[in-house]
């Protein structure tokens, strides 16, 4: 049993590590992306090809003041930022990361926690990081982090119902909640994909999972066209920086969930391994968040909710409808 | 000078003009444009730039010297003026420097500004040119002679405004001109080119310099950059200086001016005069007003301990001495103070002539001089009496030269002090170098020459006859008489008598009626009558100016008494010069007292407490170009000074209101100015100041001559005392008239005493003198080349050395001259 | 390109079209068959696509536009007016400047100024000469007017000084005399026009 616990302690330290590391090295790589598609170079001069642009961010973020508004309430102000990365640790707890392997005789399941209820885990904990931008938005006494805290609300909660929706349909097909046990459904090549059972929920579940992890075309909680920064308008530092993991690990999560739900997860495709093959699709769906942001504008918080609404919940709900007729 | 009114017609404008008038003038006076370089209003024709050709009548004449007649009928323009006159001013242009950017005149330049208006654009005319050096007249002038175009203008206006005649034209040496352009060119072109290609400017005296009264009319007539001020050389360019209207608080004629001022440089932001400017047309300037501008007070900031002395010490005055370097208004409120407090006036420059003007009004009945000297212009036949014409004031010495040009006038000068540039004004002018004392004899053999005896009282006739003499004289007459001569024949050999008539000078006594008033006055009574008589030929309107040593002089009574007989008994205009630059004003608003009394507060002057806009008093005041005010000129105009420059300091009513006394701005005293005495309640910003385009006055306003109470004139009995022996005479150089011009830094006469060459010679480089009613001061000599006889001259203008004290009531004084 | 196309400053008439757009679809069902009809067309992943092209381009068709700029600098144009330059004569090195304030009278800006003065070879010399950068609208009024060329616009648009004085010291803005080799004539404002020899009536001269 300690064992169990020292080596989910070590795989959380790990799991942890890694993915801060990733998500910040995410910011570098979406500033390198951008760079790139508007035919620019991006960051060149900090380190070979401005690889420690990351370094000198972090060493910006962590040596900022620390700056705390006198009329916030202080205490919620503070732990506002930790919702948001903590919950984005939380949920990848229970998302499979890669294969099992074996490292020193011992076989490793790169998985925290592997819950048999996995998907709505992870679902309920990105559901939970929305207290993040919420409390954040409403603790700091600035009417732009109001309205930032009130999209928080309406965006998330709305969206959550579509997330919901159109996993529902594969949960059907696969009859589990387990993310290991969706890889294992999945086993046996690209045909086997849920993706081509579930396309509609494949796309449902993109658009929602933009939504969720604040990305554009659906960035309206911290809109700097509109409400300055909206919830982060008063955050600097490391605090804003949490905002930051928070985001990037999200994500990565729905990277991570897309590939394992819709693409074949972790299975191996052809000649490559799976390990490689659920890295290059989480990029791919990294890349895709970036490639979308350079080509698509802002929608306004009124259109959100009609696509929403009126849009993608009736289609989840048909959806789903068919694939119980179906299945 | 006939009044005749003539209407002539000038491109289709009626205008009305005086007979004998120029066209030019008419055109003028009228707002039409002919243009003209070379004439200048008040002077005679030179005909140099032959510009104002026109068409009068259907015939070309040039507007500057052809004579209006009635009913003339002028074109300005035809085809070819037009073309006649674009040859000219191309011809102007050959060989004038094309560096328009360096020369001072830029901007300002005549010759660009008709250039351009007769549309030059090409050149067709060519001549070698002639290297012409770059000069230094004198220490204020400086010609460039690269960039003369020979107009004469300088040569005109000192002769005939100034009198120094100092320039002339000399010869240029340059090329002749290619005689293919006397058939091809314009006429009027080639006639100016010919001239223009021989001549250049000279001083005409022979030397390299001028030795003139540096009064810089040249440099301010000069259309473009050639005669310029040495201290303006390349320092800034017109444009980039504000004009500021004003008027010269040097002397009583106030001339108007303008005060040019710009930022001092790059690193000195303040403003600064650079130059003053004047209307030459209708005013000109002597070289105080020109050049004496920088006599601001830097110093002044303002300090309310300071201003609490100052209080305290009016408060406590028994005294307050000033001069005439103040406005109307500042002499108001002194006399305000005097009014409250009881403090004493003390002004030495003005308490005679106030004395003077008195005796003058209870003689004549009128509060103040009959005429101006703006009305004198016209006159043919000026006398000059009791006045150092030529540092004196400087406007009624151009006055007199202006009617010996002009006019074909005539003048006599009387003066104890010799002078050798009066005589040279006209061939007419008759120098009269009496003993002083003698002034009472000046206008009596005024009264002689020209009065109505029949309005005489008896006894001056008595005083008048007696004064004539029977005498012989021997007079040369030319006698033809027979001469019988023997010839001989050479072809024959034959004698014969021929007789011839031959002239012969016949030496013959003749009696006449000598005048020994002439011989009393330094006069040949033997040749006066006969020059007097020449001199009076075809004269018309007569003119008596009188000056400063009638006023401080023992006799003073009787002389304003034998003035107001002049006026009753002749047609003569009379102007008498006020002594210092506001001393009319003062003489009319201030009660001025003779003793001192108490502690003195010296306003410009030495005293316990001094008041001063020299920057070395114990309070600062504002000088006369940084303040608002007005002056009263000569010509009994009340004139408005400007500030042109700023002033941080207090003002005398600041002091008044301080003392519960004061009105809001200095300026508000303007209004209050004391109409009893002919002032008119105005206020200063109504006040215009400018001259109208017929050269009409329109600056202030003319006091009103009041009228007095008239007493009988009753003489006191001729005197016959003259001074002897050793005199000194009260009179500043030229360009010196008080601690302001002092101050100024492109004047450089000294204080000294002045002597005639061969008196100076006698004196040595140093004395000692002293007088006879004791005092004494050391004095450097200096030479003055144009005074002669023994007579020394002592500059007044260092209030410090109080020269008033020692003289006394009078301008001369008998004095003992030591070398040191 | 002529230089008529510059003259043409009727902006409507030029390279612009009006893009040939739908009118706004304003009752619901046409707002449904709007986004039917775009979602259909995949009108969105037409942007992805012209992302995606770019990108490729700058990675593989060498077409990246940035410039390292302090490192690398894009030619200006000649004419270009920054900060003001004063030029020397090429045969003495002596200033060209004679003085004569044209350019402090026609500033519009007023942030010339010249202090002058008589020198010892009875010429007019300039003894100093500042522009106020902070006024300066940089608008070449300045070198149009000069009638001697010798004030004019450098191609010096680096600007960041600890004082803008800096700029504008008469001796800082002289050529420096051993790279008067160098100097090259202004093409901008005020320069001499290429056919200048054809406008000028020839004046006769008597030598």
């Amino acid at each position: 049993m300690s064992g169990f616990i020292i080596a989910t302690v070590i795989k959380a330290i790990v799991v942890l590590a890694i993915i801060s590391a990733l998500a910040g090295f995410g910011t570098y790589i979406e500033r390198k992306i951008l760079a790139f598609i508007q035919r620019r170079l991006g960051p060149m001069h900090v380190g070979p090809y401005g690889i420690l642009q990351i370094a000198a961010d972090g060493i910006k973020l962590f040596t900022k003041e620390d700056f705390i508004p006198s009329g916030a309430n202080r205490l919620i102000f503070k732990i506002a930022p930790l919702i948001t990365a903590a919950t984005a640790f939380i949920a990848l707890a229970a998302v499979p990361l890669l294969p099992e392997f074996h490292l020193f005789g011992i076989t490793v399941r790169p998985i925290v926690a592997d819950l048999n209820i996995g998907l709505l885990f992870v679902i309920a904990m990105m559901g939970v990081g929305l207290y993040g931008p919420l409390l954040a938005g409403m603790a700091q006494e600035n009417k732009w982090g109001i309205i930032g805290s009130a999209r928080t609300a309406i965006q998330f909660l709305s969206y959550e119902v579509v997330t919901g929706l159109s996993l529902l349909a594969p949960i059907m097909l696969v009859g589990s909640l387990s993310l290991i046990d969706f890889n294992n459904y999945q086993a046996g090549g690209i045909a086997n994909w849920i993706v081509w059972k579930q396309p509609l929920a494949f796309i449902l579940f993109l658009i929602s999972g933009f939504a969720e992890t604040n990305r554009t075309p659906f960035d309206l909680l911290e809109n700097e066209a509109e409400i300055i920064a909206g919830y982060a308008t008063e955050y600097s530092g490391m605090r804003w920086g949490m905002f930051f993991i928070g985001e990037y690990a999200n994500m990565i999560t729905i990277g991570f969930l897309a590939s394992l739900v819709f693409l074949g997860g972790f299975n191996p495709l052809w000649i490559i391994p799976g390990a490689i093959a659920i890295v290059l699709k989480v990029s791919f769906f990294f890349f895709l968040m970036l490639w979308v942001r350079s080509a698509w504008p802002h929608i306004r918080p009124d259109q959100l909710m009609w696509l929403c609404w009126k849009v993608l919940m009736p289609l989840a709900v048909i959806n789903i409808l068919i694939t119980g007729l179906v299945a | 000078m006939s009044d005749n009114l003539i209407t002539v017609t000038i491109d289709g404008k009626e205008c009305k003009a005086k007979e004998g008038e120029y066209i030019l003038n008419i055109a003028r006076a009228n707002g039409i444009f002919i243009p003209a370089i070379c004439y200048l209003t008040r002077c005679s024709p030179t005909l140099a730039c032959r510009l104002c050709l026109v068409e009068a009548d259907g015939k070309r004449v040039y507007a500057c010297n052809a004579k209006a007649k009635d009913g003339m009928n002028i074109t300005v323009t035809t085809e070819e003026i037009v073309e006649e006159r674009r040859a000219i001013m191309e011809v102007y242009d050959v060989n004038h420097p094309l560096q328009c950017g360096v020369c001072d005149q830029h901007g300002e330049c005549e010759l660009q500004n008709y250039t351009l208006e007769m549309q030059v654009d090409s050149q067709s005319y060519a001549i070698a040119d002639t290297k012409r050096e770059t000069k230094n007249f004198s220490s204020v002038l400086h010609y460039d002679a690269g960039l003369c175009i020979v107009c004469e203008r300088c040569v005109t206006v000192c002769k005939d405004m100034i009198g120094d005649a100092a320039l002339k034209t000399g010869p240029r040496g340059g090329d002749k001109l290619d005689k293919g352009y006397k058939e091809t060119m314009p006429k009027d072109a080639y006639a100016m080119w010919n001239k223009l290609q021989k001549s250049i400017i000279v001083p005409s005296n022979g030397t390299d310099f001028t030795n003139c009264s540096d009064c810089g009319e040249c440099t301010a007539v000069c259309p473009v950059g050639a005669l310029t001020e040495r201290d303006f050389v390349y320092k800034a360019n017109p444009w980039e200086l504000r004009e500021v209207p004003s008027a010269c608080a040097h002397c009583s004629s106030a001339c108007h001016l303008y005060y040019e001022t710009r930022f001092t440089s790059i690193s000195d932001t303040t403003e600064k005069i650079f130059r003053v400017k004047n209307e030459f047309h209708y005013q000109s300037l002597c070289g105080a007003g020109r050049f004496g501008y920088d006599y601001e007070n830097r110093t002044a900031k303002k300090d309310p301990a300071q201003l609490a002395k100052a209080v305290e010490a009016i408060k406590n005055a028994g005294t307050i001495r000033f001069n005439s370097m103040i406005t109307n208004e500042e002499a108001l409120m002194l006399q305000t103070l005097k009014d409250k407090f009881g403090i004493k006036l003390v002004n030495q420059e003005v308490k005679p002539f106030k004395e003077f003007l008195n005796y003058y009004s209870k003689a004549t009945g009128r509060a103040l001089y009959k005429d101006s000297f703006k009305d004198m212009s016209d006159c043919d036949f000026i006398i000059s009496a009791g006045a150092k014409l030529r540092s004196d004031n400087p406007a009624a010495r151009y006055l007199f030269n202006n009617i010996q040009k002009l006019n074909k006038g005539a003048g006599l000068y009387f003066h104890p002090v010799g002078d050798t540039l009066v005589p040279t004004f006209g061939k007419s002018v008759m120098q009269f170098n009496h003993k002083p004392g003698d002034e009472e004899a000046v206008l009596l053999l005024i009264l002689d020459l020209f009065a109505d005896k029949d309005k005489l009282p008896q006894s001056v006739k008595s005083v008048l006859d007696s004064a004539k003499e029977k005498r012989t004289k021997t007079v040369t007459k030319k006698v033809m008489e027979e001469v019988t001569e023997k010839v001989v024949d050479k072809e024959t050999g034959e004698e014969k008598e021929v007789t011839k008539k031959v002239p012969k000078n016949v030496e013959e006594e003749v009696e006449f009626e000598a005048n020994t008033l002439v011989e009393r006055l330094g006069g040949d009574a033997e040749s006066f009558e006969d020059s007097f008589a020449k001199m009076m030929k075809k004269k018309e309107s007569f003119a008596l100016i009188v000056g400063e040593d009638f006023y401080f002089n023992p006799r003073a009574e009787n002389l304003a008494k034998l003035i107001a007989l002049i006026e009753e008994s002749t047609d003569f205009k009379v102007a008498f010069i006020p002594p210092k630059s506001n001393a009319l004003g003062v003489a009319l608003i201030c009660d001025l007292d003779d003793e001192e009394e108490g502690s003195v507060v010296g306003y410009n002057e030495p005293g316990d407490f001094r008041i001063s806009a020299l920057g070395d008093g114990d309070f600062d005041i504002p000088a006369m170009n940084q303040q608002e005010g007005t002056t009263t000129n000569m010509n009994k105009r009340v004139v408005p000074l400007n500030a042109a420059l700023d002033y941080n300091g207090y003002e005398l009513n600041d002091i008044m209101k301080a003392l519960g006394l004061g009105e809001n701005l200095t300026i508000d005293w303007t209004a209050k100015l004391p109409t009893d005495k002919g002032y008119q309640a105005v206020l200063f910003d109504d006040l215009p100041n400018c001259f109208g385009n017929d050269g009409s006055e329109n600056r202030g306003y003319l006091l009103a001559n009041l009228s007095a109470e008239k007493e009988d004139i009753e003489l006191e009995e001729l005197s016959n005392e003259a001074l002897e022996g050793d005199i000194a005479y009260r009179c500043n150089p030229q360009r010196q008239f008080n601690d302001f011009t002092n101050k100024a830094h492109q004047i450089f006469e000294k204080y000294a005493l002045y002597a005639s060459k061969e008196r100076a010679g006698e004196l040595g480089e140093r004395v000692k003198i002293e007088f006879e009613q004791g005092g004494g001061l050391e004095l450097p000599v200096e030479v003055d080349e144009r005074m002669t006889g023994d007579i020394v001259e002592i500059p007044d203008f260092k209030s410090e050395l109080d020269v008033y004290g020692l003289f006394g009531k009078s301008r001369y004084a008998k004095v003992t001259i030591t070398k040191v | 390109m002529s230089l008529d196309n510059f003259k043409d400053r009727n902006a409507g008439v030029q390279n612009y079209r009006l893009l040939e757009l739908e009118p706004t679809p304003t009752t619901g069902w046409g707002k449904f068959k709007q986004v039917l009809i775009r979602s259909v067309k995949l009108e969105l992943l037409v942007g992805l696509k012209v992302t995606i092209r770019e990108m490729f381009k700058a990675l593989f068709g060498g077409q990246m536009h940035t410039t390292k700029y302090p490192f690398e600098k894009l030619p200006i144009s000649p004419r270009y007016r920054a900060i003001h330059e004063m030029k020397r004569l090429l045969e003495s090195g002596h200033y060209r400047c004679i003085g004569c304030g044209l350019c402090e009278k026609i500033c519009i800006a007023n942030c010339i100024r010249i202090d002058t003065r008589y020198d010892e070879n009875q010429r007019k010399e300039v003894s100093d000469y500042t522009i106020n950068l902070g006024r300066c609208i940089f608008c070449g009024y300045c070198a149009e007017v000069c009638p001697e060329l010798a004030i004019v616009h450098s191609g010096r648009y680096e600007t960041a000084s600890e004082q803008r004085a800096s700029f504008t010291d008469f001796a800082d803005m002289l050529t420096p005399l051993d790279e008067l080799k160098k100097q090259k004539e202004f093409p901008g404002f005020g320069a001499v026009s290429p056919n200048a020899d054809e406008n000028i009536k020839k004046t006769p001269l008597a030598y």
